[in-house]
């Protein structure tokens, strides 16, 4: 019971941040836009279609802890077990890191 | 959780080792990173979950953090305009390293947990208290200044 609490706190966790991916790279693609033409938009793009597949993998591992009922010992050992486990938080983060160079060359650009 | 008879609840908890031991074998070996996941047990799942979402919570105040940056150079803001690209750079620049540090974090924690050591202290809190408080300086002055 508790378990499935703080994994449905989890996977709203994940969608708030992948909504913060989505408006973070729409931004990033109408701002590059401005110097770059039509190509930028490939950033918001890329930016969207990530944050879809963050979703996905926090869902599936959601579903995994909710199939786990009996103890807190297997539901580990099944939901973060069989999901990507350290990848999904590994992405997620080299993601942002990449935005955030990205946001640097625009503002530097804009300041020259 | 109440068992419907005490010896199915025992059965039920060696089944739940029995496969927790199987898939600890089999993913410790597919789960990334492996210095992480290599070593130690397995942790309760809710300790894992409150590890992910202190991640999560710093990798949105990375978003913030870039979002604050980017709006002070956009936005035109009647700040002096060198004062206005240096805090911009530094709210950037933090909301770069946040993710990075968040990631860091969340491994060291991860890892303390499996293999039952006291938690790591926490990093990242000095330099974000810091920049923040720079950033703020600057467009402060700026503002006086523009």
């Amino acid at each position: 019971m508790t378990s499935s609490l703080a994994a449905e706190r989890t996977a709203l966790a994940w969608r708030r941040t992948a909504l913060g991916l989505v408006a973070g790279s729409v931004a990033a693609g109408r701002l590059l836009s401005e110097a770059w033409g039509v190509p930028a938009w490939g950033v918001a793009a890329a930016g969207t279609a990530l944050a879809v597949v963050l979703l996905r993998a926090a869902r599936r591992r959601r579903t995994g802890v909710h199939a786990a009922p009996r103890t807190a010992r297997a539901a580990a050992a099944r939901s973060v077990g069989r999901d990507p486990g350290g990848r999904l938080v590994t992405t997620c983060a080299a993601a942002l890191v990449l935005l955030g160079g990205a946001a640097l060359v625009v503002v530097l650009t804009w300041g020259a | 959780m109440t068992p419907a008879t005490p010896g199915a609840d025992d059965a039920a908890a060696a089944d739940d080792a029995a496969a927790a031991q199987r898939s600890g074998t089999r993913t410790s070996d597919r789960r990334f990173p492996r210095w992480v996941y290599a070593v130690g047990a397995e942790p309760d799942a809710r300790f894992s979950l409150a590890n992910e979402r202190t991640f999560l919570a710093w990798a949105r105040t990375g978003l913030a953090l870039l979002a604050g940056g980017v709006a002070l150079e956009a936005l035109d803001l009647p700040v002096e305009p060198h004062l206005r690209l240096a805090a911009a750079v530094v709210l950037i620049a933090l909301g770069t390293l946040a993710p990075a540090v968040a990631w860091w974090g969340w491994s060291r924690t991860e890892r303390a947990m499996r293999r039952g050591d006291p938690l790591p202290a926490p990093v990242g809190f000095g330099l974000l208290v810091a920049g923040v408080a720079v950033a703020g300086v600057l467009v402060l002055v700026g503002l006086l200044r523009a």
